[in-house]
């Protein structure tokens, strides 16, 4: 049995080619998301683990926890006495206090901005510190630096420049050494600057503070033992953790965003094989159909129906094998490609050795041939189903072509019916996302069985036009309609490619205009000063205030900061303002209470909030700080939606509050009112020149302040969009691969169509027409399920954040004109094949 | 005595054609020197057992392959000298085909099939001579139905109608009654006569029987690759 399927498979390569690609692709993204986020993460363990190796225990300042949504938190420094305290106890062989801040690197003028962090360490030689000398020497003294050799190579740093380095003071210093890490010239995407300890506790303002003490056992000790001795002799004002533990936690923090990306990807793959799964049980039920002769002829011979089931079966688990092999290891060898891509649309991973698990390969072939035989599961139950008798009938082709069973479309318009109802419960009103799910689910299954029964309508509907077109025209159209289960496979395929990327753009431009339209609404500012990189906090230096504060062109400058704080398990957003001078560059409406009563240590909620969480004024809300651990906050007012939005956050604090429990001091957007009888063209320019110290931070207007928010939208939107391309890509494969299975099947019609006088040309766009009727049918369908799910999405997120459909007809149109120019293109390969026919050939087919 | 001439016009003709398919010790000489000429107006038939060539040289002489030697013209075209697509021109606005089987586009209605050459040359359909012809082979009640709902003897009907449709210089039948049965075959080969004789139509059948070559007025008897006598009405 195995020889003949394997026969067979070979046989039928040509046929069986393009499934194999739609799987092949389909697990090259599975494998490459899978790898690509494996090497992140080791690499993220990797560097922090060097960090961590030569020191046992941390001290630091205690905090309720050590990071939320991949920032890890900043810690009081320790008072200098701390690292004396601990070197008391017995069994520490060393206490070394270690400075360690945000530090910017200039030369020449100009700073080096990198898109991770610009690290300004106090230098410690090894085992303590990390950094290993690749050039010069260690900093001695103050006014010398070492930076790392990756940085000094990009940027043509030699020993002996000068540089400045910009923390909280700026100082220029003269480079004495080059450093490496482990066995790397640096960290990705860092900056880093060595100092000596007094230098460091200069540059950051820390007095003779300390960020951290990190102590080295005395041989022979035990570190567990060692780490309760030096808690207690310290108490609980500060956390003695292992060195291997604060390693393992910071990688953790900042693999958060890698998770969410590897989530993304593998949704995406999924999508991909989703579309792969229609192409390959299209093309197993096409196949079985064409050799319903040949399966009765081995029934008549005496196979089993379950053999002959086994045989097809068979037949997709080779398919999905070859497929998985080639898919893994295109796979892997594209993940750098994607780390690339994700590098283009702003996400930095680390670069660095791939890593490979096993279980990489266990998901992409269980995947792999997971789809492939499921798909063909189908088709190999109807083979099975084949009668003996059939061997001896003529032409099963047309017999076989698959009107839609009566079942099947009473389930398909049902579960459509239900699809839709849900959908308009959402847009009415009081559904949520979890029944839009559900709907849409309901939808693309209902769609998939009924497909068969309205197709033909829908594509001699469709086809009209085609009818200008002549005889190629009408034919192309009847070809399209005469095999319904075919062709809605086909196009539902591409519809479901289609209707991701549509829901994705109507999507995400809604967000991005809500977004410009409450910020508009409600930022009464002419300018706002940002920093340019989009920092989690925004990242920018608290002088900047200070600077724009006092200069004579600005009547009002307001400042927000941002902080995270914890609820139970989940991490949420607050805003910290100040209730002063905020009024005055902005327009808040408060649903009850006042604004400025944040001023006597309260939280104002977004009303929606106050809603979720059943607050009202007056009660009080528990909220955890890393900083200063549960604090109990009254609630004083409710603050409409949008306007909370505009601010970035449901909850909203004073900067003194703020103050005193976070040590972050980083201000994320500075708000600008222009004097009186100041033009605002001379204001922005003295702004400039006020920051002239702080690199990052921008002055923008309220456009401006618009496209920074919605930067990440963008980086988001374009990754998913190229990524989902690719779904669209496979599915076009469908539509080449009907065609070219279809024009096997009609060989014999074709070449009385040559012999009559159908001339080559008319033989293409007759085929041509087919594959842009099936685009056009796939348009509809996944442009209007996209669009309509969207608007149900934007319904449904309407009641918690600010949120209006905003449909792009530009980009839409784009879509659909690159949808049916595909189509086209997808038609061209079978136009040729069937124009190349042979037409003798063809006839004596028949 | 009066001399008249006795020269019938030639609607076709093949002259020492030779088609050889593969190539080497498995060469095969289908044609080998064959040489026919197709009066007009006339039913010919070409029999000979299978494996004669009788349908290579079919295919050949209505452009549908091409020659390896020799000449073949359609009145006074060369085919040697034309391009493929000037060849399948030359089959849509001036050659008629009737084949074995599969002669219909399955998604187009009677009606659709018959004048399929002239739409496809975007000429317009003479209405009349489809109606005389519609007529003659009985079709008028069978033009809005499918093939699939045409019986056999229908189909070939359908077929012949859409040969002679476009008035074309020469039909080819091949083994066009292969598929029905006999009193199905036996109608379709009167009406090819009936064309001929009454419509003026030239008409070429290739055959492997012997009782539907009875109904030609000429007979060319063909055997490995060339024709080896032609009887019937010659010199009448």
């Amino acid at each position: 049995m195995w020889k003949l399927i394997i026969r067979n498979t070979v046989a039928r390569r040509g046929r069986l080619a393009l499934t194999l690609l739609a799987v092949l692709l389909g697990v090259t993204f599975v494998t490459g998301s899978l790898v690509l986020t494996d090497t992140s993460r080791r690499l993220l363990d990797d560097q922090f683990r060097t960090a961590a190796a030569g020191v046992d225990l941390t001290i630091r300042d205690a905090a309720a926890f050590d990071s939320a949504m991949g920032v890890e938190v900043e810690r009081d420094p320790l008072p200098a006495e701390v690292a004396d305290r601990v070197r008391a106890v017995p069994g520490v062989a060393a206490a070394t206090p270690v400075v360690r801040g945000r530090g910017l690197i200039g030369v020449g003028g100009k700073t080096i901005v990198p898109a991770g962090p610009s690290l300004l360490l106090s230098w410690e030689p090894a085992p303590v510190g990390p950094f290993t000398l690749r050039a010069g020497r260690a900093p001695a003294a103050g006014g010398e630096v070492v930076i790392d050799a990756a940085t000094a190579r990009r940027h043509r740093i030699g020993l002996g420049t000068e540089v400045t380095v910009r923390a909280e003071r700026a100082e220029r210093l003269r480079v004495v050494g080059l450093a490496g890490f482990g066995s790397g010239e640096g960290l990705p995407e860092t900056t880093v600057a060595l100092v000596t300890l007094p230098e460091a506790q200069r540059l950051l303002a820390l007095g003779g503070d300390y960020s951290e003490v990190d102590v080295v056992a005395a041989d022979g000790t035990d570190v567990r033992r060692l780490r309760s001795a030096v808690a207690a002799a310290l108490g609980s004002g500060y956390e003695v953790s292992a060195s291997r533990d604060v390693a393992a936690a910071s990688a953790a923090a900042a693999k958060t965003q890698i998770s969410s990306l590897q989530m993304m990807l593998l949704a995406l793959a999924a999508a991909a094989l989703l579309v792969g799964a229609f192409l390959i049980a299209n093309t197993f039920s096409i196949v079985v159909t064409q050799r319903t002769r040949e399966l009765a002829v081995l029934r008549a011979a005496g196979a089993t129906g379950a053999q002959v089931m086994r045989s097809v079966l068979g037949e997709a688990l080779l398919v999905g094998l070859a497929a998985s092999a080639a898919g893994t290891g295109l796979g892997v060898a594209c993940a750098a490609g994607l780390r690339d891509l994700a590098g283009v649309f702003g996400m930095t991973l680390p670069d660095g050795g791939l890593v490979v698990t096993p279980r990489t390969f266990v998901v992409a072939f269980v995947v792999g041939v997971g789809v492939t035989v499921s798909s063909a599961f189908g088709p190999a139950r109807r083979a099975a189903a084949v009668a003996p008798v059939e061997a001896m009938r003529r032409s099963s082709a047309d017999r076989l072509s698959g009107r839609a069973g009566w079942g099947r479309t009473v389930t398909g318009a049902v579960l459509t019916a239900l699809g839709a109802a849900g959908l308009s419960i959402v847009l009415a009103g009081p559904g949520s996302v979890v029944v839009l799910g559900e709907a849409a689910v309901s939808t693309v299954v209902g769609l998939a069985l009924l497909g068969p029964a309205v197709t033909p309508g829908l594509v001699r509907l469709l086809g009209r036009p085609l009818g200008v077109a002549g005889v190629p025209g009408r034919l192309a159209r009847e070809s399209a309609a005469r095999s319904p289960r075919r062709t809605s496979a086909t196009a539902l395929a591409l519809a479901f490619g289609l209707a991701l990327v549509s829901f994705t753009t109507v999507l995400g431009t809604s967000i991005k205009e809500s977004t410009a339209r409450s910020y508009a609404e409600t930022i009464t500012a002419d300018y706002v000063v940002e920093s340019a990189r989009n920092e989690m906090l925004g990242g920018l230096p608290a002088h900047v205030y200070h600077h724009v504060g006092e200069l004579p062109q600005v009547a009002v400058a307001s400042r927000l900061r941002y902080g995270h704080w914890k609820d139970g398990q989940s991490v949420e957003a607050l805003t910290a303002i100040d209730p002063v001078t905020l009024p005055r560059v902005t327009s808040l409406h408060m649903v009850a209470g006042r604004l400025d009563a944040v001023a006597g240590g309260g939280v104002v909620l977004a009303a929606n909030v106050a809603k979720e969480r059943n607050l009202k004024v007056g009660d009080t809300l528990a909220m955890t700080f890393s900083r200063t651990g549960v604090q109990r906050l009254p609630v004083v007012g409710l603050l409409r939606d949008r306007d909370a939005q505009a601010l970035s956050t449901g909850y909203v604090i004073s900067l003194d509050t703020y103050e005193r429990n976070y040590r972050e001091h980083v201000d994320a957007s500075v708000f600008v009112k222009v004097a009186d009888g100041v033009s605002r063209a001379d204001a922005k320019r003295a702004i400039e020149r006020a920051l002239a110290d702080a690199p990052t931070a921008q002055v923008r207007d309220q456009a401006a302040a618009v496209a920074g928010r919605n930067a990440m939208i963008d980086q988001v939107l374009g990754l998913v969009s190229v990524l989902l391309m690719l779904t669209v890509l496979i599915a076009l494969l469908g539509i080449t691969n009907t065609l070219a299975l279809s024009i096997i099947e009609r060989t014999g019609e074709l070449g009385l169509l040559r012999a009559v006088g159908m001339t080559g040309a008319q033989m293409r766009w007759m085929i041509r027409g087919e594959a842009v009727l099936v685009a056009a049918l796939a348009i509809v369908a996944g442009v209007g399920l996209g669009v309509a799910f969207a608007a149900g999405t934007v319904a449904a997120l309407g009641r918690t954040v600010e949120a209006t459909l905003t449909v792009p007809v530009g980009q839409l149109l784009l879509v659909v004109a690159v949808a049916a120019l595909a189509g086209l293109l997808a038609g061209l390969l079978p136009a040729r094949r069937a124009a190349r026919l042979d037409v003798l050939t063809a006839i004596a087919t028949s | 005595m009066t001399i008249t001439s006795v020269r019938t016009d030639v609607a076709a003709l093949a002259r020492d054609v030779v088609k050889i398919y593969g190539r080497g010790e498995t060469a095969v000489r289908a044609l080998d020197g064959a040489t026919l000429s197709i009066p007009a107006g006339r039913f010919t038939a070409v029999m000979g057992p299978s494996g004669s060539g009788k349908s290579t040289l079919m295919h050949v002489m209505a452009g549908l392959d091409t020659v390896d030697e020799g000449q073949v013209l359609i009145g006074d075209t060369d085919l040697g000298r034309l391009s493929e697509r000037q060849r399948t021109l030359l089959r849509r606005d001036h050659v008629g085909f009737v084949f074995q089987s599969f002669n219909l586009v399955p998604t187009l209605t009677a009606a659709e099939n018959i004048v399929l050459p002239l739409t496809l040359a975007g000429r317009r359909a003479d209405q009349a001579w489809i109606d005389e012809i519609v007529a003659m082979l009985g079709l008028g009640d069978r033009l809005r139905h499918r093939p699939a709902e045409l019986s056999g003897g229908q189909q070939q009907r359908v077929a012949v109608a859409r040969a002679l449709a476009a008035r074309p210089r020469i039909v080819f039948a091949d083994e066009p009654t292969g598929n029905l049965d006999s009193r199905a075959g036996e109608a379709l080969l009167g009406f090819l006569r009936h064309a001929a004789h009454e419509l003026g139509q030239t008409i070429v059948m290739v055959t492997h029987d012997a009782n539907a070559a009875a109904y030609a007025d000429r007979v060319a008897h063909f055997a490995d690759g060339r024709v080896v006598a032609v009887t019937g009405d010659e010199g009448k």
